[in-house]
């Protein structure tokens, strides 16, 4: 109830404005919507568009929603030392400890933006494709050590 | 919050709950605390209240039309839902739920949030590290979140919210700090549960009193089964054959209006002349009436009979709470003619109903026909006062039993009153007395004080006296025999025999010694008199 009142808000205000280069794809429900973010001011980004997609639970806004890329034709999965070829992100502000309620989708898509325009690594996260081919877990249940903090 | 408009609200009102907005319980009297009562009873006479007269609450509790039954617990509106009528001030916004805060608080790094959803946040954050949501500053343990500006709370307060059942119909608007009030005791559609005994599906407060709606019917029109409560608004709105052609007019109106339509407004409709309460025969379609009206006499009048008519039901709509509130009023009485006359409680006739009894006006014999001792209180200690008595007699009889008891009370007032000031008078003449009683009894101390300070001066005079005499006796008699037996001896001897001046004083000092002395003390004595 509280998380689709929440998520009711924050649709009214990305209705009026939006920080540039966030696009709403699909919000038309409260337990997943779909977002489009483009990095043009780093060339290793430059001219495509990334898709997330956010699920969330009704803890929400308390507990983080899940975030992860998704790839279909015209949007593939940035290439970036902590995205996971399959779309999964190893960002503290996701976790369950990095997370804080004043987040909300729109923070979400700038802080990950801003993630990617401050990238000069054009590379994939050390294991990642055994992390890829073995994981079945959820973004939420995994344990990132977070190796790295200037993301 | 203006009081003065809203009723008094039942005593389950739950508005202390939220403690945030306590001040919307001022302006409502305090209960009587237990030091007032403790005054009021060690006074004794409380002139104006006695005991068990009607106070104003319960004559209103009996007049008032009807107690709200409301059965099933409202639940209080939760702030986080509600609708707002106008976008928020971001500054009056909570960063957690996006709403205006709720019960806000405040945190040492100037971070403002709900207590509710701080809580919450908090309850997510593993034991023992409590950080600010906005800035990640470490919040003690065991620290409280600091209250906020009372300005803030009153920019809250004045939000303009709809009610929460505004969806199931309810047209209120108002400031946030009424709704609690408006949702737990006044909506009309707040769900209650049903009023059926055997029935616990919830209905909305205003339909609470047709009974149980919660039985199947199905539509006369389109013979859909529903619920009776949902039948008004199916054929307001859903049922496919909710137009009909009124069968004057044929215009195309909701089958439910069509008798209102009929009544009221429709211009073929037959009806008869307004006039017809006085006595008119006319009757045709409205449209023809409405000529008819212009001209008949007797409609012209109707509208002030139906206004006479109107105020005799009023009044008479007004006559059964007065009866009620003579009722109480009574009691109240009664009451106060015990406490006045305690001996002759079940002396209804004696003394306080007989002197103002317009019927009778023989009740007030004169005291010396009285034939047998009396021993019961005499009506009146006090003179009476006159318009009592000069009017009982000049006046034609009390225009009503509610006049005759009031004036009757009144009166009763004014005696108690003149007891009252006749019993403070009273205990300040005894207070008077005995202050004064106290003042000689004090100066006679201070004489008698005075007195024994004579003689102890006195008697240190003897002393000196005695002292002197013994010195230059044995200042004497060394002279001749060197070395007595005993002083003591020396000096009694010396004493007996001794200058006739110092032994009369030393013997008979009382009697013949001290003269000045005794004369002071006799004037001080004969000052103490007067
Ligand atoms: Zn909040
Ligand atoms: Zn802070
Ligand atoms: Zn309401
Ligand atoms: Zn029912
Ligand atoms: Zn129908
Ligand atoms: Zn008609
Ligand atoms: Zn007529």
């Amino acid at each position: 109830m509280l998380a689709s009142k929440r998520l009711g808000k924050e649709l009214t205000k990305m209705h009026e404005n939006l920080a540039p280069g966030i696009t709403k794809i699909k919000c038309d429900d409260f337990q997943e919507w779909l977002m489009d973010i483009r990095v043009d001011d780093n060339p290793l980004y430059h001219g495509e568009v990334y898709r997330l997609k956010f699920t969330f639970s009704n803890g929400y806004p308390i507990e983080a929603p899940e975030v992860v890329f998704v790839r279909d034709e015209t949007h593939p999965i940035p290439i970036h030392p902590h995205i996971y070829s399959n779309g999964i992100i190893c960002l503290d502000l996701l976790d369950k400890s990095g997370w804080s309620p004043v987040n909300n989708v729109e923070s979400v898509c700038v802080a990950l933006q801003s993630m990617l325009a401050s990238n000069t690594k054009n590379e994939r996260p050390p294991g990642d494709e055994d992390f890829v081919r073995t994981n079945r877990q959820r973004p939420r249940d995994i344990n990132f050590v977070f190796h790295d903090d200037k993301v | 919050m203006s009081s003065a408009s809203q009723p008094i609200p039942p005593p389950n009102d739950r508005r202390g709950s939220r403690s945030s907005r306590s001040s919307s319980n001022a302006g409502f009297p305090e209960p009587m605390n237990s030091s007032d009562i403790a005054a009021s009873e060690s006074s004794g006479f409380v002139v104006g209240g006695p005991p068990g007269s009607p106070s104003p609450l319960a004559l209103r509790a009996s007049t008032s039309p009807h107690r709200r039954k409301s059965r099933g617990a409202r639940i209080p509106p939760d702030f986080h839902l509600l609708d707002y009528v106008n976008t928020p001030d971001s500054n009056l916004i909570c960063l957690i739920c996006h709403c205006p805060f709720d019960r806000p608080v405040r945190l040492a790094c100037e971070h403002y949030f709900c207590r509710i959803c701080l809580d919450h946040a908090w309850d997510a954050q593993p034991e023992g590290c409590k950080t600010c949501p906005t800035c990640r500053h470490k919040v003690d343990a065991d620290e409280e979140p600091l209250p906020v500006p009372k300005i803030l709370e009153r920019m809250l307060d004045e939000l303009l919210v709809r009610c929460p059942n505004s969806k199931l119909g309810c047209p209120w608007v108002e400031q946030r700090s009424n709704l609690e009030n408006h949702v737990m005791l006044y909506c009309e559609y707040a769900l209650v549960e049903c009023p059926a005994s055997d029935c616990r599906l919830p209905v909305s407060q205003k339909d609470c009193h047709k009974g149980c709606l919660h039985y199947s019917v199905s539509c006369d029109n389109c013979h859909t089964s529903l619920l009776r409560k949902d039948l008004e608004d199916h054929q307001r709105a859903t049922c496919q054959f909710r137009f009909a052609p009124c069968p004057h007019c044929s215009a195309e109106l909701l089958r439910l209006d069509l008798n209102a339509h009929i009544n009221d407004v429709c211009p073929k409709a037959t009806v008869q002349c307004p006039g017809s309460i006085v006595g008119c025969k006319y009757s045709a379609e409205r449209e023809t009436v409405a000529e008819h009206e212009t001209a008949c006499p007797m409609a012209t009048m109707a509208p002030f009979f139906r206004d006479q008519q109107a105020r005799i039901e009023r009044n008479e709509a007004r006559f059964e709470p007065l009866v009620r509130k003579v009722g109480i009023l009574e009691d109240g009485l009664s009451n106060i003619t015990n406490m006045l006359y305690p001996a002759n409680a079940n002396d209804s006739s004696f003394p306080v109903t007989n002197p103002l009894d317009s019927n009778n006006p023989d009740a007030f014999p004169p005291a010396p026909l009285m034939p047998t001792p009396d021993f019961r209180l005499p009506p009146a200690s006090f003179p009476p006062a006159p318009h009592n008595n000069d009017q009982s007699h000049s006046q034609p009889p009390f225009d009503s039993q509610i006049h005759h008891l009031l004036t009757l009370h009144d009166s009763l007032r004014d005696e108690l009153s003149r007891v009252a000031s006749a019993l403070s008078e009273l205990e300040g003449r005894t207070s008077m007395m005995i202050m004064n009683e106290n003042q000689r009894v004090k100066e006679e101390m201070l004489h008698t004080n005075a007195a024994i300070n004579g003689m102890r001066v006195q008697l240190h005079w003897l002393m000196s006296a005695t002292l002197h005499q013994r010195t230059s006796a044995s200042a004497s008699s060394s002279a001749t025999r060197a070395g007595g037996s005993a002083s003591a001896s020396g000096s009694g001897r010396s004493s007996a025999s001794g200058t006739p001046t110092t032994g009369g004083a030393t013997m008979r000092g009382p009697a013949v010694g001290m003269p000045p002395l005794r004369r002071l003390s006799d004037s001080i004595r004969q000052d103490t008199k007067l």
